[in-house]
Protein backbone atom coordinates (compact mmCIF):
# COMPACT_ATOMS: atom_id res chain seq x y z
CA UNK A 1 0.00 0.00 0.00
CA UNK A 2 1.01 3.59 -0.30
CA UNK A 3 1.30 4.11 3.25
CA UNK A 4 2.72 6.77 5.48
CA UNK A 5 5.43 4.08 6.10
CA UNK A 6 6.47 4.13 2.60
CA UNK A 7 8.58 7.27 2.79
CA UNK A 8 11.75 6.74 0.96
CA UNK A 9 12.18 10.47 -1.17
CA UNK A 10 9.64 12.53 0.62
CA UNK A 11 10.64 15.91 1.56
CA UNK A 12 9.94 18.18 4.47
CA UNK A 13 11.23 15.71 7.68
CA UNK A 14 13.55 17.53 8.85
CA UNK A 15 17.30 16.82 10.05
CA UNK A 16 18.54 13.38 11.59
CA UNK A 17 18.57 13.99 14.89
CA UNK A 18 20.60 11.36 17.05
CA UNK A 19 20.34 11.44 20.53
CA UNK A 20 23.50 11.01 22.68
CA UNK A 21 23.66 7.73 24.75
CA UNK A 22 20.14 6.77 23.68
CA UNK A 23 18.94 4.13 25.91
CA UNK A 24 17.19 1.34 24.45
CA UNK A 25 13.89 2.06 25.84
CA UNK A 26 12.27 5.61 26.54
CA UNK A 27 9.80 5.07 28.86
CA UNK A 28 8.68 1.66 31.03
CA UNK A 29 5.44 1.51 28.15
CA UNK A 30 7.68 0.61 25.86
CA UNK A 31 9.35 -2.74 27.05
CA UNK A 32 5.89 -3.76 27.66
CA UNK A 33 4.70 -2.60 23.83
CA UNK A 34 7.33 -4.68 22.39
CA UNK A 35 7.18 -7.65 24.99
CA UNK A 36 3.41 -7.59 23.77
CA UNK A 37 4.18 -7.69 20.20
CA UNK A 38 6.60 -10.28 20.48
CA UNK A 39 4.72 -12.33 22.88
CA UNK A 40 2.08 -12.19 20.15
CA UNK A 41 4.34 -13.78 17.56
CA UNK A 42 4.53 -16.77 20.21
CA UNK A 43 0.64 -16.83 20.55
CA UNK A 44 0.97 -17.66 16.57
CA UNK A 45 -2.59 -15.36 15.87
CA UNK A 46 -0.68 -13.71 13.30
CA UNK A 47 2.63 -13.55 11.24
CA UNK A 48 5.15 -10.45 10.91
CA UNK A 49 4.01 -9.55 7.22
CA UNK A 50 0.62 -9.24 8.81
CA UNK A 51 2.00 -7.42 11.81
CA UNK A 52 4.29 -4.83 9.48
CA UNK A 53 1.07 -4.02 7.28
CA UNK A 54 -1.22 -3.39 10.20
CA UNK A 55 1.30 -0.51 11.24
CA UNK A 56 1.13 0.41 7.93
CA UNK A 57 -2.25 1.09 8.22
CA UNK A 58 -2.46 3.34 10.59
CA UNK A 59 -4.18 6.14 9.28
CA UNK A 60 -0.84 8.83 8.33
CA UNK A 61 -1.74 11.58 10.17
CA UNK A 62 -1.15 9.56 13.42
CA UNK A 63 1.46 7.51 11.93
CA UNK A 64 3.85 10.30 11.63
CA UNK A 65 2.54 11.95 14.71
CA UNK A 66 3.80 8.60 16.76
CA UNK A 67 6.91 7.29 18.20
CA UNK A 68 8.21 4.02 16.93
CA UNK A 69 7.09 2.24 19.99
CA UNK A 70 3.15 3.82 19.88
CA UNK A 71 3.05 2.60 15.82
CA UNK A 72 3.93 -1.00 17.12
CA UNK A 73 1.12 -0.53 19.77
CA UNK A 74 -1.14 0.74 17.09
CA UNK A 75 -0.52 -2.33 15.08
CA UNK A 76 -1.05 -4.56 17.51
CA UNK A 77 -4.73 -3.18 19.03
CA UNK A 78 -5.56 -2.93 15.77
CA UNK A 79 -5.01 -6.94 14.94
CA UNK A 80 -6.16 -7.58 17.95
CA UNK A 81 -9.18 -6.19 17.69
CA UNK A 82 -9.75 -7.22 14.03
CA UNK A 83 -8.93 -10.72 15.10
CA UNK A 84 -11.79 -10.60 17.99
CA UNK A 85 -9.58 -10.85 20.52
CA UNK A 86 -9.88 -7.73 22.43
CA UNK A 87 -12.38 -5.18 21.86
CA UNK A 88 -12.72 -1.70 21.44
CA UNK A 89 -14.43 -0.92 24.44
CA UNK A 90 -11.66 -3.31 26.22
CA UNK A 91 -8.95 -0.81 24.95
CA UNK A 92 -10.85 2.38 26.20
CA UNK A 93 -11.67 0.68 29.73
CA UNK A 94 -7.50 -0.35 29.82
CA UNK A 95 -8.67 -3.45 31.02
CA UNK A 96 -10.72 -7.02 30.28
CA UNK A 97 -14.43 -6.79 30.11
CA UNK A 98 -14.91 -10.75 28.94
CA UNK A 99 -13.33 -13.65 29.51
CA UNK A 100 -9.97 -13.86 27.74
CA UNK A 101 -9.21 -16.51 24.10
CA UNK A 102 -7.25 -19.58 24.75
CA UNK A 103 -3.79 -18.87 22.86
CA UNK A 104 -0.96 -21.11 22.63
CA UNK A 105 0.38 -21.77 26.07
CA UNK A 106 3.84 -20.27 27.14
CA UNK A 107 5.99 -23.06 27.48
CA UNK A 108 7.77 -23.82 30.85
CA UNK A 109 10.97 -22.26 30.12
CA UNK A 110 12.96 -20.34 27.62
CA UNK A 111 10.14 -18.09 26.18
CA UNK A 112 11.97 -15.36 26.00
CA UNK A 113 14.79 -16.74 23.99
CA UNK A 114 12.90 -18.06 21.85
CA UNK A 115 10.70 -15.11 21.21
CA UNK A 116 13.58 -13.42 20.48
CA UNK A 117 15.64 -16.14 17.86
CA UNK A 118 15.10 -14.55 14.73
CA UNK A 119 13.37 -16.88 12.15
CA UNK A 120 14.82 -18.12 8.53
CA UNK A 121 12.28 -16.56 5.67
CA UNK A 122 14.01 -18.77 3.05
CA UNK A 123 12.30 -21.65 1.54
CA UNK A 124 12.22 -24.26 -1.27
CA UNK A 125 12.23 -22.72 -4.92
CA UNK A 126 9.08 -23.43 -6.57
CA UNK A 127 11.02 -22.75 -10.16
CA UNK A 128 14.23 -21.59 -11.70
CA UNK A 129 15.60 -18.16 -11.18
CA UNK A 130 14.31 -16.33 -13.58
CA UNK A 131 16.97 -13.72 -13.41
CA UNK A 132 21.23 -13.72 -12.75
CA UNK A 133 23.65 -11.00 -11.57
CA UNK A 134 24.30 -8.74 -14.35
CA UNK A 135 20.68 -8.81 -15.56
CA UNK A 136 18.82 -5.87 -16.62
CA UNK A 137 15.67 -5.47 -15.02
CA UNK A 138 13.02 -3.27 -14.10
CA UNK A 139 11.14 -2.29 -10.90
CA UNK A 140 7.04 -3.18 -12.21
CA UNK A 141 4.71 -0.17 -12.45
CA UNK A 142 2.02 -1.43 -9.97
CA UNK A 143 -0.07 0.23 -7.10
CA UNK A 144 -1.44 -2.27 -5.11
CA UNK A 145 -3.79 -1.14 -1.77
CA UNK A 146 -2.90 -4.12 -0.06
CA UNK A 147 1.16 -4.90 1.49
CA UNK A 148 4.18 -5.11 -0.84
CA UNK A 149 7.66 -4.12 -0.28
CA UNK A 150 8.17 -2.64 -3.67
CA UNK A 151 8.73 0.96 -2.25
CA UNK A 152 6.92 3.75 -4.40
CA UNK A 153 10.27 5.39 -5.31
CA UNK A 154 11.30 2.63 -7.44
CA UNK A 155 8.67 1.31 -9.36
CA UNK A 156 9.04 1.87 -13.36
CA UNK A 157 12.92 2.20 -12.64
CA UNK A 158 15.63 0.09 -14.17
CA UNK A 159 18.20 -1.15 -12.37
CA UNK A 160 20.97 -4.37 -12.32
CA UNK A 161 20.79 -7.60 -10.49
CA UNK A 162 23.71 -7.51 -8.28
CA UNK A 163 22.70 -10.44 -6.55
CA UNK A 164 20.55 -13.73 -6.52
CA UNK A 165 19.90 -14.12 -2.28
CA UNK A 166 17.49 -17.58 -2.96
CA UNK A 167 14.42 -18.14 -2.02
CA UNK A 168 11.89 -16.60 0.21
CA UNK A 169 8.69 -16.13 2.04
CA UNK A 170 6.79 -13.30 -0.58
CA UNK A 171 5.45 -11.05 2.14
CA UNK A 172 3.24 -9.52 -0.79
CA UNK A 173 1.08 -12.66 -0.91
CA UNK A 174 1.61 -13.64 2.76
CA UNK A 175 0.14 -11.19 4.08
CA UNK A 176 -3.34 -11.87 5.88
CA UNK A 177 -2.53 -15.19 4.57
CA UNK A 178 -0.47 -18.96 5.04
CA UNK A 179 -0.07 -18.93 2.02
CA UNK A 180 4.31 -18.04 2.05
CA UNK A 181 4.15 -18.35 -2.27
CA UNK A 182 7.61 -18.26 -1.80
CA UNK A 183 10.08 -16.52 -4.79
CA UNK A 184 13.11 -15.37 -5.56
CA UNK A 185 14.93 -12.44 -3.94
CA UNK A 186 17.56 -10.36 -5.48
CA UNK A 187 19.28 -7.20 -4.61
CA UNK A 188 19.15 -5.17 -7.32
CA UNK A 189 21.37 -1.69 -7.82
CA UNK A 190 19.39 1.18 -8.92
CA UNK A 191 21.19 3.97 -10.18
CA UNK A 192 20.80 7.39 -7.79
CA UNK A 193 20.27 9.48 -10.99
CA UNK A 194 17.88 6.79 -12.61
CA UNK A 195 15.66 6.96 -9.93
CA UNK A 196 15.76 10.71 -8.83
CA UNK A 197 16.81 12.10 -12.20
CA UNK A 198 18.45 15.67 -11.84
CA UNK A 199 18.31 15.61 -8.05
CA UNK A 200 20.26 12.45 -8.12
CA UNK A 201 24.37 12.30 -7.65
CA UNK A 202 25.67 10.60 -10.67
CA UNK A 203 27.42 7.10 -9.34
CA UNK A 204 25.66 6.60 -6.10
CA UNK A 205 23.85 3.73 -6.22
CA UNK A 206 20.81 2.59 -4.39
CA UNK A 207 20.10 -1.56 -3.32
CA UNK A 208 16.59 -2.41 -2.60
CA UNK A 209 15.81 -6.84 -2.14
CA UNK A 210 13.02 -7.31 -4.20
CA UNK A 211 11.37 -10.50 -5.10
CA UNK A 212 10.96 -12.30 -8.81
CA UNK A 213 7.84 -10.59 -8.99
CA UNK A 214 8.54 -7.26 -8.04
CA UNK A 215 10.93 -7.18 -11.63
CA UNK A 216 10.72 -8.01 -15.40
CA UNK A 217 13.33 -8.04 -18.32
CA UNK A 218 14.19 -4.30 -18.86
CA UNK B 1 18.01 3.86 17.43
CA UNK B 2 15.50 5.58 17.36
CA UNK B 3 16.60 7.79 14.70
CA UNK B 4 17.19 4.87 12.53
CA UNK B 5 13.18 4.16 12.51
CA UNK B 6 12.34 7.54 12.45
CA UNK B 7 10.88 9.96 9.46
CA UNK B 8 13.81 12.06 8.55
CA UNK B 9 16.40 9.52 8.04
CA UNK B 10 13.88 6.75 6.47
CA UNK B 11 13.12 9.64 4.06
CA UNK B 12 16.52 10.83 3.31
CA UNK B 13 18.95 8.04 3.49
CA UNK B 14 17.82 6.65 -0.02
CA UNK B 15 17.42 10.16 -1.86
CA UNK B 16 20.34 12.29 -0.15
CA UNK B 17 22.72 10.23 1.51
CA UNK B 18 25.35 13.37 1.45
CA UNK B 19 22.65 15.17 3.76
CA UNK B 20 21.86 12.49 6.20
CA UNK B 21 26.28 12.36 6.70
CA UNK B 22 26.54 15.74 6.84
CA UNK B 23 23.94 15.84 9.65
CA UNK B 24 25.86 13.48 11.57
CA UNK B 25 29.09 15.26 11.17
CA UNK B 26 30.87 13.13 8.13
CA UNK B 27 31.60 14.68 4.87
CA UNK B 28 33.21 12.33 2.48
CA UNK B 29 35.25 13.07 -0.61
CA UNK B 30 33.66 14.10 -3.96
CA UNK B 31 34.71 11.04 -5.86
CA UNK B 32 33.50 8.84 -3.44
CA UNK B 33 30.47 6.69 -4.98
CA UNK B 34 27.98 6.20 -2.22
CA UNK B 35 25.81 2.74 -1.84
CA UNK B 36 22.81 2.98 0.17
CA UNK B 37 20.76 -0.37 1.13
CA UNK B 38 16.99 -0.20 1.76
CA UNK B 39 16.35 -3.72 3.32
CA UNK B 40 13.21 -3.85 2.13
CA UNK B 41 13.52 -7.92 2.78
CA UNK B 42 14.54 -9.92 5.97
CA UNK B 43 18.07 -9.69 5.18
CA UNK B 44 20.41 -7.20 7.14
CA UNK B 45 23.30 -5.65 6.27
CA UNK B 46 26.40 -4.15 7.66
CA UNK B 47 29.23 -2.16 6.95
CA UNK B 48 32.68 -2.97 7.71
CA UNK B 49 34.17 0.45 7.87
CA UNK B 50 37.23 1.29 6.55
CA UNK B 51 40.29 0.72 8.30
CA UNK B 52 41.95 3.83 9.76
CA UNK B 53 44.89 5.53 8.60
CA UNK B 54 48.21 5.02 11.06
CA UNK B 55 46.95 1.21 12.12
CA UNK B 56 48.21 -1.26 9.77
CA UNK B 57 50.26 -2.91 12.27
CA UNK B 58 47.49 -2.91 15.14
CA UNK B 59 45.71 -6.19 16.55
CA UNK B 60 42.07 -7.57 15.35
CA UNK B 61 41.05 -6.27 19.31
CA UNK B 62 42.61 -3.18 19.19
CA UNK B 63 41.10 -2.31 15.96
CA UNK B 64 37.57 -3.36 17.30
CA UNK B 65 38.07 -0.74 19.70
CA UNK B 66 37.74 1.62 17.10
CA UNK B 67 34.82 0.21 15.60
CA UNK B 68 31.63 2.36 16.55
CA UNK B 69 27.79 1.42 15.84
CA UNK B 70 27.17 3.98 13.47
CA UNK B 71 30.79 3.30 11.65
CA UNK B 72 28.44 -0.04 11.44
CA UNK B 73 24.99 1.27 9.98
CA UNK B 74 27.15 3.52 7.79
CA UNK B 75 26.46 6.96 9.14
CA UNK B 76 29.74 7.26 10.88
CA UNK B 77 33.39 6.16 10.40
CA UNK B 78 35.97 4.29 12.74
CA UNK B 79 37.26 5.92 15.41
CA UNK B 80 40.96 7.10 14.26
CA UNK B 81 43.36 5.85 16.44
CA UNK B 82 44.18 8.71 18.69
CA UNK B 83 40.68 7.69 19.97
CA UNK B 84 40.59 4.20 20.56
CA UNK B 85 37.75 3.89 23.20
Amino acid sequence: MNGPHDLGGAHGFGPVVAEENEPVFHADWEKRAFALVMAMGHAAAWHIDTSRHARERTPPAEYLASSYYQIWLAGLERLLVEHGLVSEEEIAAGKSLTPPAKLAAAPADGLVEKLMASSSYERAAPAPARFKAGDPVRARVMNPAGHTRLPRYVRGRTGTIAAIRGCHVFPDAHCGTDNEDPHWLYSVAFAADEVWGPQGRVGDEIYLDLWEPHLEPA
Amino acid sequence: PVWYKAPPYRARAVADPRGVLADFGVTLPEETAIRVWDSTAEIRYLVVPMRPAGTEDWSEDRLASLVTRNAMIGTGLALPPEEAA
